[in-house]
């Protein structure tokens, strides 16, 4: 299976005041087309950092982060916005929905950044998640379950190789949490994405197909 | 789709926000189309009016006292070349009008070749009405002049000249093809009617030469230079309007700057506007970022949102200004037409032009005003970077460069308030000013953060758990938009308060000299038109009736006429010497008791001049200095230089029988009476107007009723200033609001926890009050340092760069605090509604919002 996204040696350190943070240190790993990757590892272990690397919004002090062919960390400004608008889609943990947008409106943001309309697609993926009904409302008359299926289907809608997702059900309560988690897993096998999702909950990881385990900005198992 | 995220949603959804910008911007963009259209409506008036009552005339013969009516047969040589017509143009008024008009007397037979005007066709074929014209007292009035006042042929029309009255008969009406405005106010008469009507009899104004087809321009001078004695000037019309807007090109360019002011008010409340959206977007930005938008397509977005702002305001200003150029009119005529005699306009046009650069200087003025937004803007992270970002203090290196820009803003103001007037003009000082408002707006933010910075020491501690606590943090971390915010209140003040103190300098100053310098009893001289325009002069004979119930000797008749020096236009003055140097008047520069000076002055025939006559044309006491006059040249010691306020162009005052000498006595412009003490003015007065019986139209005026008068003069002239002080002041609390507004956007989590943490509604609103009051406070007190530094760069440098005039430094204290302590009260105010939005939150709504 072809890889869209290859960490190969990366290092990334914060300054805290005078402090040197490692919060990666030497990561590799491949993510292949289509497959769900779940990243554990205790709070503080550097996935979110990893995932950032891979959005294109930070880049590493060391290493190759090459998504879909691209290595994001020598790239310039400009590759990094296509990285981000054509090849990455992504779900938050507080869902980052834009309040002024409505549901449909939110979905087809990353269509419009790259001058794209699809009208037909963004309905199709809100009757996917369960929102047609509601595609003229605003976020902020969503309940949190319905905010991060918006956010699911807004990352999906530009057909991106790589879907990333940072602790998507930390803001949910349980129920709303599973039902997310299924339906993403349901949306990325249908539209053949690859989706990498950090959680420090362990049950999440069960349906992934392959477990990356983390700890102090190393990678200590791949399960 | 984008434009749509990032501009039209939110503003459609939050509408205050941008429409206050828009109206901020209108505001700058209205004083400045105002203030242009109307001081151009009155210049463009005197040019215009020169021109169309000019015709055809290519070419004017004209001397500094008018020319003797024989030189028109010397240039009978020339009518095979030209038409060569015989002017009269005088000033009257017209009582039923109030207001003044031109009167024109011409050749009516030859006229109307020249001239664009077409008499009525039942004029000239009826014999009567030309008698009447020829040889009766009769008048052409333009078509609307004679509807509006309701006469018609044969119908008796009053008009007052030299305060005399007199009644001519309508004889008929005409049309003006072209410009009707500018002959709105002009009478045709025939020129032996004006002649004697206005005691130029054997005289004439100037010639008119119309070539003939075929004959040039130089070829007719070259010809008529030969046939006329060297003191007779033969040039275009052009000329004359040229000199007269000339006199009113220092007035116009400070009116205009002026309103440059409160188009910079405008410009900060757009940047300021800009700053907070920025501010209030970065959340939405910064997801945008994430997604995959570019910094270009966000950059774009803000521009627009500028541009938007710039047109609409642009548009609302141009309409705006056009309004209140109507308004300012008044004002400005009666300024214009206290610099210049004649006949200002009566309506306001718009050029198109100035409506196209209203727009083109709003939208520039919003773009510039983007410039630091959009830089902050397009800084934006990606929403994952925003978590990692505190609040910090300015490092120290950057108020280390901010205080250096501060002074090197400063050390700039000092040299450019030092540098000399640039062709007349006090364009350096204005920069200075400009170059004084950078140092506050530079030094804002370093204060804040001094005061952010005592937030965290003991003495902030010492108060904890208050709400000030809160809003000095609160204050701190929002630094960045806070100085925005501050600013705008400060340069709004600064404005406010140098105009306040130039104001009050200049009204001061002028009442103590009007005090001081206005001794006569009773002040007679021609009824003013309703405008306040002063018409034409006294006739002679109200000076015998006054000489023979008062005696010669109480009696200070104050001729004037236009002299030159060098090329340079002057008023030449003579007054009664021998009658001030007993009774004492005007105030000497040196000190020196005014009944001295004007006794050494008759007894050497020395002359006074005005202190703008010394600055302009560099002259000290005991020079000597020439002029050229009606008869040939005039050489007089300067005995004194008096301070003078009420003239720009510079006045030299001689004895009257001097200047009767070079001037024939055509009437005095006013007449001062000195009665002895004992006698009561008011009875004088009635005695006197009793004696002139209804046969004038003067106004007779007190002591005291003069100086009420001069100081409502200056307060109508002023009336722009005023209203400019208060367009700066209402942007001020714009600023405010808006920042607050983002602030509060800003800090809603804060807020929110506080109460959840317990905090009552009175201490979450207190917290947003004491905010805006400490934002008010800072910018109130900036703004007032800086706003005393230019105050005494415009009354020290620009007054007297722009006008020669020596002014006082004399800051209304007063009002200055009361100016500090009301905007900060505004500022407080300004605070209470989002005050109320903070109050009426509920915490866990906020903290919901942010997930
Ligand atoms: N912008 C930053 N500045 C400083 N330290 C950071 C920054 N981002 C992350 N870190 C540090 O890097 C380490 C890894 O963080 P992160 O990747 O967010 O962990 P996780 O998502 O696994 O909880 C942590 O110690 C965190 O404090
Ligand atoms: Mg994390």
């Amino acid at each position: 299976m072809t890889a869209v996204t290859e960490l190969r040696g990366v290092s990334r350190r914060y300054l805290r005041g005078d402090e040197v943070v490692h919060a990666l240190r030497g990561v590799s790993f491949t993510l292949s087309a289509g497959e769900m990757v779940a990243v554990v590892g205790p709070s503080g272990c550097g996935k979110s950092t990893t995932l950032n690397l891979i959005a294109g919004v930070d880049r590493p002090d060391e290493g190759e982060v090459i998504v879909c062919g691209t290595d994001l960390a020598r790239a310039g400004e400009a590759e990094l916005v296509t990285a981000r608008r054509r090849h990455v889609g992504i779900v938050f943990q507080s869902f980052h929905l834009m309040p002024h947008l409505t549901v449909e409106e939110n979905v087809a943001l990353p269509l419009a950044l790259g001058g794209r309309r699809d009208a037909v697609r963004v309905l199709d993926l809100l009757r996917r998640v369960g929102l047609e009904g509601r595609r003229g409302h605003f976020p902020a008359e969503l309940s949190g379950g319905e905010q991060q299926r918006t956010a699911v289907a807004r990352a999906l809608v530009h057909r991106p190789a790589v879907v990333l997702a940072d602790e998507p059900t930390g803001s949910l309560d349980s129920a709303s949490g599973t039902a997310v988690l299924r339906l993403m897993d349901e949306l990325r096998r249908q539209e053949g994405s690859a989706l990498l999702l950090a959680t420090h909950d362990e049950t999440i990881a069960a349906a992934a197909d392959r477990v990356v385990r983390m700890c102090d900005g190393e990678i200590v198992a791949v399960l | 789709m984008l434009l749509r995220t990032f501009f039209l949603r939110p503003v459609l959804r939050r509408p205050l926000r941008f429409v206050t910008t828009v109206i901020g911007v209108a505001a700058g963009i209205a004083a400045v189309v105002a203030t242009v259209a109307a001081s151009r409506a009155a210049v463009a008036s005197l040019r215009e009016g020169v021109n169309e009552v000019a015709g055809r005339a290519r070419l004017e013969v004209t001397a500094p006292a008018g020319l003797p009516e024989e030189l028109l047969g010397r240039l009978l040589p020339l009518t095979g070349d030209a038409v060569v017509v015989p002017v009269i143009e005088e000033i009257a008024l017209l009582p039923a009008l109030g207001d003044a008009v031109r009167v024109l007397g011409v050749d009516l037979l030859v006229d109307t070749q020249v001239r664009d005007v077409e008499p009525d066709a039942a004029v000239l074929a009826s014999g009567r009405a030309a008698n009447m014209l020829l040889v009766g007292s009769g008048v052409l009035l333009p078509q609307r002049l004679a509807e509006r006042l309701a006469v018609r042929p044969g119908d008796p029309l009053e008009i007052s000249i030299r305060a005399r009255r007199r009644t001519l008969t309508v004889a008929g009406t005409f049309a003006p093809r072209r410009f009707a405005s500018v002959w709105d106010r002009v009478l045709i008469v025939d020129i032996a009617l004006a002649q004697e009507l206005f005691g130029k009899v054997g005289r004439l104004d100037r010639i008119e030469l119309v070539p003939r087809p075929g004959i040039t321009e130089a070829r007719l001078t070259a010809a008529a230079r030969l046939l006329l004695p060297v003191d007779v000037t033969v040039e275009q019309p052009r000329a004359r309007a040229a000199a007269a807007s000339r006199m009113v090109r220092a007035l116009q360019f400070n009116l205009t700057a002026l309103s440059g002011v409160s188009l910079f008010v405008g410009a900060v409340l757009v940047a300021t506007t800009l700053a907070t959206s920025v501010v209030q977007r970065r959340g939405v930005l910064a997801l945008a970022r994430s997604l995959g938008a570019s910094r270009r397509q966000i950059a774009r977005s803000l521009l627009t949102e500028a541009v938007a702002i710039g047109a609409l305001g642009g548009a609302l200003g141009v309409a705006g200004g056009v309004l209140g150029a109507r308004a300012a009119l008044t004002s400005v005529r009666s300024t214009v037409a206290a610099v210049v005699r004649g006949v200002p306009a009566t309506d306001i046009r718009l050029p198109l032009w100035l409506a196209a650069l209203g727009l083109l200087v709003g939208v520039g003025v919003s773009v510039l005003a983007a410039i630091l937004p959009l830089a902050e803007a397009v800084r934006t992270p990606p929403v994952q970077g925003l978590v990692g970002e505190r609040p910090a203090f300015l490092h120290r290196p950057s108020r280390r460069r901010a205080a250096a820009v501060a002074a090197v803003f400063a050390v700039l103001a000092v040299a450019l308030a030092r540098a000399p007037a640039w062709d007349e003009l006090p364009v350096a000082a204005l920069l200075a000013s400009m170059a004084l408002l950078g140092v506050l707006l530079v030094a804002v933010s370093p204060i804040l953060d001094l005061l952010a910075r005592g937030a965290a020491g003991p003495l902030a501690r010492a108060a904890e758990g208050t709400p000030i606590r809160l809003a000095i943090a609160a204050l701190a971390a929002g630094r960045r938009r806070a100085s925005w915010g501050a600013g705008a209140v400060g340069v709004a003040v600064a404005l406010a308060v140098a105009i306040g103190t130039m104001v009050h300098s200049f009204r001061t100053t002028v009442i103590d000299w009007a005090n001081q310098g206005m001794r006569a009893d009773i002040w007679i001289r021609p009824l003013a038109a309703t405008t306040g325009v002063q018409v034409g002069r006294l006739d002679p004979e109200v000076v015998r009736v006054a000489e023979r119930l008062f005696g010669k000797d109480v009696i200070d008749p104050f001729h004037t006429a236009t002299a030159y020096a060098g090329t340079q236009p002057v008023t030449l003055a003579g007054g009664e010497f021998a009658v001030v140097a007993r009774r004492g008047g005007v105030t000497f520069r040196d000190g020196r008791d005014s009944r001295a000076v004007f006794a050494a002055a008759l007894a050497h025939r020395a002359a006074v001049v005005g202190e703008p006559f010394a600055s302009r044309f560099g002259v000290c006491e005991g020079d000597t200095i020439t002029l050229h006059v009606a008869d040939g040249t005039l050489s007089r010691k300067v005995e004194g230089i008096f301070y003078d306020y009420s003239n720009q162009q510079g006045m030299v005052v001689i004895d009257r029988n001097d200047f009767l000498r070079h001037y024939p006595d055509d009437g005095p412009r006013e007449l001062a009476l000195f009665l002895p003490s004992g006698v009561d003015p008011a009875a004088a007065r009635d005695r006197l107007l009793a004696a002139l019986g209804g046969r004038f139209f003067v106004e007779a005026l007190l002591n005291r009723e003069l100086r009420a008068e001069v100081v409502a003069i200056f307060d109508r002239t002023f009336a722009i200033t005023r209203a400019l002080q208060a367009v700066a002041a209402a942007v001020a609390v714009l600023a405010v609001l808006t920042v607050l507004f983002a602030l509060l956007g800003e800090r809603r989590r804060d807020l929110a926890l506080v109460r959840a943490l317990g905090g009552t509604r009175l201490q979450v609103a207190g917290v947003v009050a004491a905010q805006a009051a400490l934002l008010g406070a800072t910018g109130a007190a900036g703004g007032l340092v800086v706003g005393l530094a230019i105050g005494f760069v415009l009354v020290k440098v620009v007054n007297v760069q722009s006008f020669g005039w020596t002014l006082r430094f004399l800051p209304p204290w007063p009002s200055l605090a009361v100016t500090g302590a009301l905007v900060t009260l505004a500022c407080l105010l300004a605070g209470l509604a989002p005050a109320l939005a903070a109050a009426r939150m509920h915490p866990a709504e906020a903290l919901r919002e942010e997930g």
